[in-house]
């Protein structure tokens, strides 16, 4: 099975998992506990959490409070931000902030959300255009999950603080951490990384914080994290967290050109007969979308798993949501929306993978165009 | 003073000679349901008692003799010496502590020294002094306090009936194959007939790739839902993707419906044979989608040779349906948003009105037999426990 929906999870590092598993056995202990072992574990939690922002902020400045997702970290950092104005996000942000800013609206908060362009990327001019003296909250997908299209969020974040210093600059980097090269600028207040997406286990997360800005728990207890996020810590995730993104760093330009290389055989050797290629140039190259026109994404998707491919997709066999809502805010028709496949490497995949995988979502396409024709 | 519960049945009173028939089958049907949980299954005259059971899990064995078709009403009482004393203690456990109520005894042992309207008197009068925020209302009580006084020398006390099923005892009326899409109709079709005392088993079928493995595992728990009350069913999954494939194929997009479901009578009905089943059971209404006018069943069912087709839905309306789907548990799952044929081969203007004579020349284009052939060898069987 050739394994090419690296954006949906990663296979968790096998090396990482030995280095935390100490964590699920003889380190068992609460990190809150008194007594010498608990506080062992809280040293390996501590430790986890430098290292962690060693990666993303070198220069320092910032603070780390550990989640159970991805998705928590950004219902926390809007939940927390937004209590009063508006909240200004982009038509391509990830479901976990799409819906918070949904649940925002539902409560009475203005939400204004800035055009994509084609590629999946926010529209900077209109993302500014809508930041007024109220806006208490800006957030800007990173890495776009479906098209792997990069926002400048250095950039971005500089010119929103430009408009309105008082306005708080949130990104999901959940696609970004541990793939492309970037440093938090001091623009950006809170910055949510997740690691399944790079080797880590699901269960292990982090909003990472500027200090001194602002932030309120989602869950309140015993006052973990400095009361920021209550509840016993994943000591075993948090633990192979840090020792996934540890090796991810250390290979991270080796890894991109590799996945260059590999994202490059895919845009090349897809029948263009068939596919469109969605994604930009200039995109994480650890994301390719592409658009088979007339047929359906799952379809194909089932086609390949029962060839031995696994992908994404951003269409479904269900009356509900049957396109993806970003597909359609990047402008993309129905009829090529249906037919979405998101290929997504790992510094894992070989070149024979992705050569073996194009001949197959080829020839799978093929058949399934001759079928439905 | 012990926990009991008490089954009353429907119809089988009704039976004559082969009373003892219906009696074993449900009683066969009422242990099966509380497998795994211990108790001990009594049939005094006329009833049923479910006692020795863990009373921490009375709700659950309430729950699961409640969808045991047959079973009419039920009600938590309490197993005590037949004594006034006794009947009393007990009687106070389980009223309630104001509000209306009236009580209904029945004597079986007509040697207990008050007759029913004495018991009724007496302990009316006992629970008023002790409860008096409680008023007699013998025309429409709030509370109804139930005492059987059994010839065995012991009284069952309860208040209120808890309502049942109801229906026959599954295994008493044959056995049907019941066609389970995933849909809100088919198994509130399955329900009635099971219901009815049928045995049923279902037919599923998917047209992979086309459909997803999330509409199956929604069909699988409809099947599930329904095992509930019939004790457990044999599920069969049948592929017609290439049947789909090959009416696309060479047949005009509006006759896909008609002609598919051509197909799955077909199947139906060989699945039928080789189980055993008498008869197919389907959850079409008329009227309600362009396949389901009479010319649609006319011409379905027309590819049926030996047996009948049963549609007890045929008459109902959608909202009829739906309020059934609810009482029994499946619409939530049934809204599940998972397309079950997929829409890939849907024609935008299906044929309502199928003429039967064109129907036949445009399935001579399809090698039918070799079709249903290769469909039936995909059966797969899931069998769905309770």
């Amino acid at each position: 099975m050739i394994y090419l929906d690296n954006a949906a999870t990663t296979a968790p590092d096998a090396a990482a998992v030995s280095a935390a598993l100490a964590f699920y056995g003889q380190k068992f202990h609460n990190p809150s506990s008194l007594y010498g072992a608990g506080f062992e574990a809280h040293r390996a939690v501590q430790d986890a959490r430098r290292s962690l922002l060693a990666h993303i902020a070198p220069a320092g400045g910032f603070e780390l409070v550990f989640t159970a997702s991805g998705s928590e970290a950004d219902n926390q950092a809007i939940f927390s931000s937004v209590r009063r104005g508006n909240f200004v996000t982009t038509a391509g942000e990830h479901a976990a902030v799409y819906q918070s800013a949904k649940e925002l609206e539902r409560r009475g908060i203005e939400v204004r959300y800035a055009r994509l362009h084609a590629d999946g990327s926010v529209d900077g001019e209109d993302l500014l255009r809508l930041v007024d003296e109220h806006t208490s909250l800006v957030s800007v997908i990173h890495v776009n999950n479906e098209t792997g299209a990069v926002n400048d969020i250095a950039a971005l974040s500089a010119a929103v603080k430009k408009k309105n210093a008082k306005a708080l600059f949130h990104s999901d980097g959940v696609q970004a951490f541990g793939k492309i090269p970037f440093s938090l600028p001091q623009s950006v207040d809170l910055y949510t990384v997740s690691a399944h997406k790079i080797g880590g286990v699901r269960g292990a997360a982090a909003l990472i914080r500027k200090k001194g800005v602002p932030l309120h728990p989602l869950i309140f207890g015993g006052g973990q994290e400095n009361g920021l996020r209550s509840g016993t810590e994943n000591t075993f995730a948090i633990v192979q967290f840090a020792a996934a993104a540890e090796k991810k760093f250390s290979s991270l330009g080796r890894d991109l050109e590799h996945v260059r290389a590999l994202n490059s055989a895919v845009r090349t050797g897809l029948d263009t007969g068939i596919f469109t290629i969605l994604s930009a140039e200039d995109a994480s190259p650890y994301i390719v979308s592409v658009a088979a026109k007339g047929l359906r994404g799952e379809v194909l998707l089932h086609m390949l798993d029962d060839a031995g491919v696994q992908v994404g997709t951003g269409s479904a066999c269900s009356s509900k949501n049957r396109y993806s809502r970003v597909m359609l805010a990047c402008g993309l028709g129905e009829a090529l929306a249906d037919g979405v496949l998101r290929i997504s490497f790992c510094a894992q995949n070989t070149a024979e993978e992705a050569a073996e995988a194009v001949a197959i979502i080829n020839r799978c396409a093929a058949q399934l165009k001759e079928r439905t024709k | 003073m012990e926990k009991v519960i008490i089954i009353r049945y429907c119809e089988i009173h009704l039976k004559g000679k082969n009373r003892g028939y219906f009696e074993k089958v449900f009683m066969n049907n009422l242990e099966k349901s509380l497998s795994g949980i211990r108790h001990e299954i009594r049939k005094p005259s006329g009833r049923y008692v479910v006692e020795n059971f863990d009373e921490a899990r009375t709700d659950e064995i309430v729950a699961r003799l409640q969808k045991v078709f047959g079973t009419h009403t039920l009600s938590i009482a309490y197993k005590v010496p037949a004594t006034m004393d006794d009947i009393f203690a007990a009687v106070l456990a389980v009223a309630p502590e104001a509000g209306s109520f009236k009580v209904q005894a029945n004597r079986a042992d007509k040697h207990f020294p008050l007759n029913s309207m004495q018991i009724n008197a007496e302990v009316g009068g006992r629970l008023l002094e002790a409860r008096p925020a409680l008023r007699v209302d013998v025309h429409a009580p709030q509370h109804l306090i139930g005492i059987d006084v059994r010839e065995n020398g012991d009284a069952l006390v309860f208040c209120g009936w808890i309502k049942a099923a109801g229906g026959m005892p599954v295994g008493t009326s044959g056995k049907g194959m019941l066609l389970l899409s995933g849909g809100i109709d088919s198994p509130v079709a399955g329900h009635m007939i099971a219901k009815r005392g049928m045995t049923i088993e279902a037919l599923h079928f998917h047209s992979y790739p086309y459909t997803n493995r999330q509409a199956r595992e929604k069909v699988e728990e409809l099947a599930h839902i329904l095992a509930g009350y019939t004790g457990g069913l044999d599920l069969h999954v049948v592929s017609v993707t290439h049947i789909q494939e090959a009416i696309h194929k060479y047949c005009p997009a509006e006759m896909m419906i008609t002609l598919l479901r051509r197909f799955m009578m077909r199947i139906a009905e060989r699945l039928c044979r080789q189980t055993g089943a008498q008869c197919i059971v389907t959850g079409e209404s008329l009227g309600q989608v362009a396949s389901q006018t009479i010319e649609g069943m006319t011409s379905s069912g027309s590819v049926v040779h030996e047996l009948p087709i049963l549609r007890p839905l045929v008459g109902f309306d959608k909202t009829e349906i739906v309020e059934r789907a609810r009482e029994i548990g499946t619409f939530e799952t049934s809204i599940l948003p998972y397309e079950d044929c997929c829409t890939v081969f849907l024609p935008k203007h299906p044929l309502i009105r199928p003429d039967l004579a064109k129907v036949a020349e445009q399935e001579k284009k399809l090698d039918v037999e070799a079709l249903v052939a290769e469909a039936f060898a995909s059966a797969e069987l899931v069998e769905i426990h309770r």
